[in-house]
């Protein structure tokens, strides 16, 4: 029955969000994001959350880049990726993301390439959890909307 | 959401603030900003920030412009355009924060100045208050900081 798929799904969710905070995977400005949302922008949430995904990866290669490169010395250039990815991953409640950003902006600060490079391992792999993790809420709260009987555009 | 022209004066205002709840206060706040049809200018140069930055001051009823370097920013101010609120990014391209507040503080603008970053230290957040922002805060901006300077600019 739809009424109850809807139900079941809602209980998904929910725990879903539970775990993503206890984590501290995401903090409460997420739920900031959700305030956000009304009829006038019903998808507004995994809008913004698309374009964090897109800007996220340029400056994920953009970091990568510069470390890959034998003659890098350009700390401040680093610092300005840095400085946007925290002010990003802060204003959608990436709270493990932000984090790690600011570990390596600390390594970068003191030009420790080395440290530089082990934070962009861990903060390649928190952004990667934080994506699939925010997928599969996009995916159960479109699924729960189907349940529901509303309509509910594809995401990228 | 829909918003209805204010009937009341602001010695009664105050008396609703201080006896509504969350919701009713957050109506009263959208019928003082349509009263006095706010406007601000968001200078930000990352693109999930101004995202949040506009619909966050939309859901207040304020109308944004938005630009994403400081070059622009200086330039529409010194045609004349007039804002209630800026919002301006500490790293920008073009001019850093610093360099653009002067520069607007330089043209004659007095409206109320929010700088808006990542992270930063003490001798930061002083070097920006010297240059004549009224207000410094970490992003993400939110409605604890908004609000305030919202009813502010509705007693001035």
């Amino acid at each position: 029955m739809l009424g109850l798929d809807a139900d079941r799904l809602r209980a998904d969710l929910n725990r879903l969000l539970a775990f993503l905070f206890h984590q501290g995977i995401l903090d409460e400005q997420y739920l900031q994001l959700q305030q956000l949302q009304d009829e006038s922008s019903p998808n507004f949430v995994s809008e913004v959350v698309n374009i964090y995904f897109h800007e996220s990866e340029k400056l994920l290669r953009n970091l990568r880049s510069l470390l890959m490169d034998r003659e890098f010395s350009d700390y401040d250039k680093m610092g300005i990726h840095l400085n946007q990815f925290i002010g990003s991953s802060s204003s959608i409640g990436a709270k493990r993301v932000r984090n790690v950003c600011v570990a390596f902006r600390a390594a970068s600060d003191q030009s420790n390439r080395a440290g530089c490079l082990r934070a962009l391992e861990l903060l390649e792999h928190e952004y990667c959890i934080l994506k699939n993790k925010l997928h599969e809420l996009f995916q159960i709260e479109q699924q729960r909307l189907l349940a529901a009987g509303v309509r509910y555009p594809m995401l990228n | 959401m829909a918003h209805t022209l204010p009937s009341g004066d602001q010695a009664s205002d105050q008396d609703k603030w201080d006896s509504g709840g969350l919701e009713c206060n957050q109506q009263l706040l959208i019928e003082i900003v349509m009263r006095n049809r706010l406007i601000a200018l968001v200078v930000d140069g990352d693109t999930t920030c101004w995202v949040l930055e506009q619909e966050l001051l939309h859901s207040y009823g304020v109308q944004t412009l938005d630009v994403d370097n400081s070059r622009d920013a200086v330039d529409l101010i010194a045609s004349n355009a007039e804002f209630n609120l800026i919002i301006i990014e500490k790293i920008i391209p073009v001019l850093n924060g610093l360099e653009v507040t002067r520069q607007i503080r330089e043209i004659g603008v007095r409206c109320k100045m929010l700088e808006v970053t990542a992270c930063s230290g003490e001798s930061e957040r002083q070097a920006f208050l010297a240059t004549g922002v009224d207000v410094f805060i970490e992003k993400p901006l939110d409605p604890e900081h908004l609000v305030p300077i919202l009813r502010e600019l509705d007693r001035q």
